[in-house]
């Protein structure tokens, strides 16, 4: 069977339960007791199983058969978790996610069998589990696997188990109105066969043909754990219908590939119990969608929102009290980035049609039915805005697909480097745009090495100086007007500004002269520059001199910007500052000479009207004085190489802007108007200077280019 | 914008097939100064007329500055400066060759005028090995056609420069 159109979904979902498997396995080493964490793994490595088997990849199948076997026993209480353990887990993670690395670049996943896992694993199993069922053939299993959700009952049959299932106080509702109407309530409990490779599809196929008869109320797993295919061979449901037991037993029979089904009348008398265990101590994700959805079953494409493990939890609550029949969890569609970014050029051609209509109307002058063109024009202006607005949205994710790692990464590196520390995360919900999302990751990574490698020190000179003995890393996500800021910090050492400046002489990177006038802030710039490490000793680590040049390069490359705040013995702080959208921005159009540029609107502060006997020289520089703040000038036709107009006496048009708390005035000869611009990419061909940032097509056909003021501060 | 595309996709191939067993390779023929040169038309996605060049500040003398082609900005460089010729008179046959090396990644090639497409075989052409320094390094060879000759520009080297530089 061709699998090959499930490879996106199975890629996917497999990083997802990846993700998944590292969080709990993270919890599992803190709380090595608790149960609904080895269930949560014992389900996901099943589910990963499941997948890897149906798409033919054999090892990784094998691989995470074996872990699943010993959670598997530390569910049946065979043994406990012991340190030792994480470790080869965590290993076997890292195997299984070279697997999907594999199959994402070559669709195969490999040749490496990891045997020395598959040993470890097994020696768990029989070190600890006795006479447990390391040898056992898949097939068994799995069926032991179906005979524990079975709650302890025979290992051996198929049985009807939609008695397990717990109904919420609205779905007995549903179900005492549905007798009081003359209609029935049937328990089912439906087998697919074991051969069958799409699962989710005859289960939907199964919901379609009971829908046609009546209602499904209630199902175990969930409609979207169906639906994303989480499950064994078996589910269960409550359906209210008119029919009698034989119809509706028909009708799910008619789908092929269904081995057995299970259907009687439901009685309610039976859950009241369950009903209560499960408030006490049923897990959320389990009872989150208990209600039946119809409508995101009948979509085969929806997917979980994108953060599937916290998702239904937050969604579980509201749902319990809204009346069934409208699905609760966000419904989603999974869709490819390159036909987003095609859908984001097409908005931004129709961005640079309307400005050239703009430009266009304003050429014929105002003729007759000038109003109404410009009414319709402010329209298009208003909509395609609106849509720009949208389609931006749409690329947004959440940066906890990236920020999700690093807990797994600190904890790596703080066994590595013998140092204990702890990672905090804020704002992991933070939006940014997906092709910043997908770049941020390493730069991010490198900060943390460095702050976990170099920032925080060793713990007995923490304790000595009075610090607590583990040290903390934080990871700080917010964003900031038309900026996402990401902080990392941590309460370590901070940077010996000295120390930089002696390595700095001994370079030969300034001179002792230069570095004696060169303040703090200056100096820690310096770190910033290639092959510039103070790392006393080069580690596995961080040290090696590449890092912050890269990080800075990678940060500038995403049009944003580091910033460091130090505190020499308290720790340090990495800011780093990212535009939330890339391709289209609000600038002021100027002329320099006869040349026209465009200032992103967000970096200005004000435009002033200078005569020139305000402009003073301040160690031979200009400056002004405006509201009590002297400002540097910077005259851009000097800057750009324009020679200058002859308009000796005239006043000057200057243009305020801010970097951070700095400011500059830059003169420029006429000032436009504010336009939305595109922002296109000037090819690989040219290196343009730094404080050009792009160009832009403006309405009449013509190229300008974009000015970085960041870069001219 | 006058535009003369050259040849689509399909064309292309068809007249590839034509000559695939005479082992042919097809230039368009440009007038750069005194002499003519071939660029080989598998990397030419476009020849448009002048249009209006945007300056860009603090690069190379030889990149002329970037123009929009159907919404799309692409560097522009002055083939004359970069062989080593007087800067270019800007006249109504001037031409800008758009070459594609590359998907998404075009550069376009400022011309005196584009003269015509020649169809060389392999015997035509003298491949000649040209030192590094040489200002003649961005020729592949010469290709001879009804008495005339041709050189024949190594854009792959030509483009590597301008990367580097």
């Amino acid at each position: 069977m061709d699998t090959s159109q499930y490879l996106d979904i199975f890629l996917d979902e497999s990083k997802e339960h990846l993700q998944n498997l590292s969080d709990q396995i993270m919890d599992l080493e803190q709380n090595p007791e608790n149960m609904d964490t080895v269930n949560e793994i014992f389900r996901a490595a099943h589910s990963l199983k499941g997948m890897a088997g149906t798409m033919g990849y054999k090892r990784m199948q094998t691989l995470t058969h074996d872990m699943e076997n010993v959670f598997s026993e530390v569910r049946n209480g065979t043994f406990k978790v012991q340190p030792g353990m994480i470790d080869i887990l965590f290993r076997s993670l890292d195997a299984l996610e070279e697997y999907v690395d594999n199959i994402q670049q070559t669709t195969d996943e490999g040749t490496n069998d990891n045997q020395d896992l598959i040993d470890a694993l097994n020696s768990i199993l029989k070190n600890n589990g006795e006479i447990k069922p390391v040898e056992k053939t898949q097939g068994a299993a799995k069926q032991a696997d179906t005979a524990q959700q079975a709650a302890g009952e025979g290992a051996d049959g198929k049985q009807a188990k939609w008695g397990e299932i717990k109904i919420s106080d609205t779905e007995k509702m549903l179900v005492e109105k549905a007798y009081n109407e003359g209609l029935k309530a049937y328990g089912i409990t439906v087998y697919v066969e074991e051969a069958c490779v799409l699962k989710a599809a005859r289960a939907f196929l199964v919901f379609k043909a009971l829908e046609k008869l009546g209602e499904v109320i209630v199902s175990n797993p969930t409609a979207q754990d169906i639906e994303d295919e989480k499950f064994d061979l078996t589910f269960s449901l409550i359906f209210i219908s008119g029919n009698t037991v034989d119809e509706v037993r028909a009708a799910v029979k008619s789908v092929s590939e269904i081995e057995e089904v299970f259907c009687d009348t439901y009685e309610l008398k039976a859950d009241a119990a369950a009903g209560h265990q499960e408030a006490e101590h049923e897990k959320a994700e389990e009872s989150a969608p208990e209600q039946p959805k119809p409508a995101a079953a009948a979509a085969p494409t929806a997917t979980p929102a994108p953060a599937p493990a916290s998702a239904p939890a937050a969604a579980s609550r509201p749902a319990a009290s809204k009346p069934a029949g409208k699905p609760v969890v966000n419904r989603t569609v999974r869709v490819d980035i390159e036909k987003l970014d095609n859908l984001m050029n097409l908005v931004s051609e129709l961005i640079i049609a309307k400005n050239s209509l703009i430009a266009a109307t304003a050429a014929e002058g105002k003729g007759d039915n000038g109003n109404a063109v410009n009414e319709q024009i402010e329209y298009l202006e208003s909509v395609t805005t609106n849509l720009h607005e949208s389609v931006m949205k749409v690329r947004m994710v959440p940066i906890e697909s990236v920020v999700a790692k690093f807990p797994r990464m600190i904890r790596d590196l703080s066994k590595k480097l013998g140092k204990k520390m702890e990672l905090y995360m804020t704002g992991e919900d933070t939006e940014l745009d997906r092709t910043v999302v997908d770049e941020i990751g390493d730069p991010l990574m490198h900060m943390l090495r460095n702050s976990a490698d170099h920032g925080l020190e060793p713990n007995d000179v923490r304790v000595a100086n009075g610090k607590p003995e583990v040290g903390s890393i934080f990871l700080d996500a917010y964003q900031d007007g038309n900026n996402v800021v990401i902080e990392v910090r941590d309460d370590g050492a901070g940077i010996n500004v000295e120390a930089v400046r002696q390595k700095a002489i001994e370079r030969g990177t300034v001179t002792p002269e230069q570095a004696e006038t060169m303040t703090d802030k200056e100096i820690i710039d310096l770190l910033f520059l290639p092959s510039f490490s103070t790392a006393k000793k080069v580690s596995d680590v961080s040290g090696r001199g590449v890092g912050l040049d890269v990080v800075k390069s990678k940060i500038e490359s995403l049009s944003g910007e580091v910033e460091v705040k130090n505190k020499f013995g308290e720790g340090s702080s990495w800011i780093i500052r990212l535009p939330l959208t890339l391709a289209i921005i609000q600038a002021l159009m100027v002329v320099v000479g006869d040349e026209k540029y465009a200032i992103a609107l967000g970096s200005i502060q004000t435009i002033e009207d200078v005569s020139p006997e305000e402009i003073k020289l301040v160690q031979a520089k200009e400056v002004i004085h405006i509201r009590g703040t002297v400002i540097p000038i910077i005259r851009l036709n000097n800057v750009l190489d324009i020679p200058a107009r002859n308009e000796e006496g005239q006043n000057l048009t200057v243009i305020i802007v801010k970097k951070g708390d700095k400011l500059a005035g830059l003169v420029v000869d006429e000032l436009i108007g504010q336009q939305e611009v595109v922002i296109k990419s000037m090819g690989k061909y040219i290196k343009v200077p730094k404080m050009i940032s792009g160009a832009t097509i403006l309405g009449d056909g013509e190229v300008a280019l974009i000015l970085d003021t960041n870069a001219l501060i | 914008m006058d535009e003369v595309k050259v040849m689509d996709e399909q064309q292309r191939n068809e007249s590839l097939n034509r000559h695939v067993e005479l082992d042919t390779t097809q230039f368009i023929v440009a007038q750069l100064g005194g002499e003519q040169y071939g660029i080989d038309i598998k990397y030419i996605s476009n020849i448009i007329r002048m249009s209006r060049i945007t300056r860009v500040p603090k690069v190379s003398d030889y990149i002329v500055g970037v123009i929009n082609v159907r919404g799309v900005v692409i560097p522009t460089i002055s083939l004359r400066l970069k062989m080593g010729l007087p800067e270019d008179e800007i006249t109504k046959k001037t031409r800008i060759i758009i070459l594609t090396l590359e998907q998404h990644e075009s550069i376009g090639v400022l011309v005196d005028e584009v003269k015509e497409v020649v169809t060389l075989d392999e015997e035509h052409i003298e491949r000649v090995g040209y030192e590094k320094d040489d200002k003649e390094r961005f020729l592949s060879g010469v290709g001879k056609t009804e008495g005339r000759l041709i050189s024949l520009l190594d854009i792959t080297s030509v483009l590597a420069d301008v990367m580097e530089s």
